[in-house]
């Protein structure tokens, strides 16, 4: 299991991006903001918490402010927000990447 | 467009910036209360800037040209990507109604409002997050005063005991701001052990939001006096919003007729706070008409005058204060 050792952010609040802190937490709670949250929002969620669950992280408190990012940026700056919460950017995750 | 770090002592710079923020309709308080400066460039034109303090942002401004459009989310994403790499997550900013929905749009809530300003925060950490960590009680007459206790006198103590007879329970809100002499940890620690016969007294610290630099800036640094009547307004209404949650129905303060600041403070409570929560003035404990004050003792304890300490402190912070003398001469000789 993955820890998150300190809070971290990654991502803008620019168009087209997202942008992702997280913090230490129990169990996985996401908090999401999107413009696009009506038609997408349920889908973005499920971005979030596979990808949490590729990286084996049980304990999370995600915020999300999404200002209309494609899935892979999502993944990028989540992944990005991931490595720096663990202290883990020197040790890409291959497996979750591949 | 291009983002840059302006340094305001540069003239070239400073003279760009003032110019933005002028243009805008913000006065420029206080160049001290500004730890970084960014501008967002077009060209060698500087079309908007943001600055912070700690974890405020402030001095946001865009050209009008550029405004409504993707340059504020660049600029208060750039600020936040800045502050975050200080490992800084929890932001404040103050701004002004209009400008309210900009933020929320970018992920910010509102902490409080008035008709002037309102003040906003995003990250790691929230008002009710704040508000949850706090002890809860129940009872019928809850009520809280907030102080700073800079140290604590016999006058604080006086204020407390008078709250304490006629509640069920009293809050102590310690001013969390380590820009005073007695640290906040002291502070609380001394409170704390000169009321400890009051069972029914909960000492709590008032984290970022009780009269700090957040919500109250213009308490620590002198300025304009319709900026203190924004702010202590705002002030009020974030207390409002923590008495809501904890039930406390009224508010003790001390009067205060030698600070303006003061004065101005309490005529905005008695503004905001009813009917909601009753607001009381009582009035200082004096010693043969000699007011006690913290600020005495803090001149005291910098004449080294043991005597004059003793006469305004309880036993227990006098104790403190005569173990760590030369510690708090050495805070006062460097400047706290």
């Amino acid at each position: 299991m993955m820890e998150i050792k300190h809070t971290a952010l990654a991502g803008t609040l620019e168009s087209s991006d997202i942008q992702f802190t997280l913090s230490k937490g129990t169990g996985v709670e996401v908090n999401l903001d999107s413009q696009v949250e009506k038609q997408f929002g349920n889908q973005i969620r499920k971005v979030i918490t596979d990808l949490l669950a590729a990286y084996d992280i049980k304990d999370v408190t995600v915020r999300a402010v999404d200002k209309g990012a494609l899935d892979c940026t999502i993944k990028a700056r989540l992944i990005a927000a991931i490595q720096r919460a663990t202290d883990t950017k020197n040790q890409p995750n291959w497996e979750v990447l591949g | 467009m291009d983002i840059r770090t302006l340094n305001l002592k540069d003239p070239y710079y400073y003279q760009q910036w003032q110019d933005l923020i002028q243009s805008e309709g913000l006065f420029i308080e206080n160049l001290d209360d500004i730890t970084e400066t960014l501008g967002i460039y077009e060209d060698d034109k500087l079309v908007a800037t943001g600055s912070y303090y700690e974890n405020v942002l402030k001095y946001l401004a865009i050209d009008p040209k550029f405004q409504g459009g993707n340059t504020f989310n660049q600029l208060v994403s750039t600020l936040i990507n800045e502050l975050a790499n200080q490992n800084i997550f929890h932001i404040f900013v103050f701004t002004k109604p209009q400008y309210q929905q900009s933020f929320v749009y970018l992920g910010f809530q509102v902490v409080a409002q008035t008709e002037y300003s309102t003040l906003l925060e995003t990250g790691d950490y929230s008002i009710e997050q704040y508000i949850e960590e706090l002890p809860k009680v129940s009872g019928k007459n809850i009520s809280a005063i907030v102080m700073n206790a800079n140290p604590f006198t016999l006058g604080h103590r006086y204020l407390i005991e008078q709250a304490s007879k006629v509640s069920d329970t009293v809050y102590v809100f310690v001013v969390a701001q380590d820009s005073s002499l007695f640290k906040t940890s002291e502070r609380m620690a001394l409170i704390k052990a000169g009321t400890k016969d009051l069972k029914n007294v909960q000492v709590v610290n008032g984290g970022q939001y009780m009269v700090s630099f957040v919500t109250f800036p213009s308490y620590f640094i002198k300025s304009r006096s319709d900026v203190a009547i924004y702010q202590t307004q705002l002030d009020a209404q974030v207390f409002k919003r923590i008495a809501k949650a904890l039930k406390i129905s009224k508010r003790f303060v001390g009067d205060e007729p030698y600070s303006p600041t003061t004065e101005i403070y309490n005529q905005s409570m008695q503004k905001i706070l009813p009917p909601e929560v009753e607001l009381e003035i009582l009035n200082r404990k004096a010693i043969d008409t000699d007011i006690i004050s913290a600020t005495k003792v803090r001149r005291a304890i910098s004449d080294s005058d043991l005597a004059t300490i003793q006469k305004y402190v309880p036993e227990t912070t006098f104790t403190f204060i005569k173990d760590n003398l030369q510690t708090l001469l050495r805070r006062i000789n460097d400047g706290n």
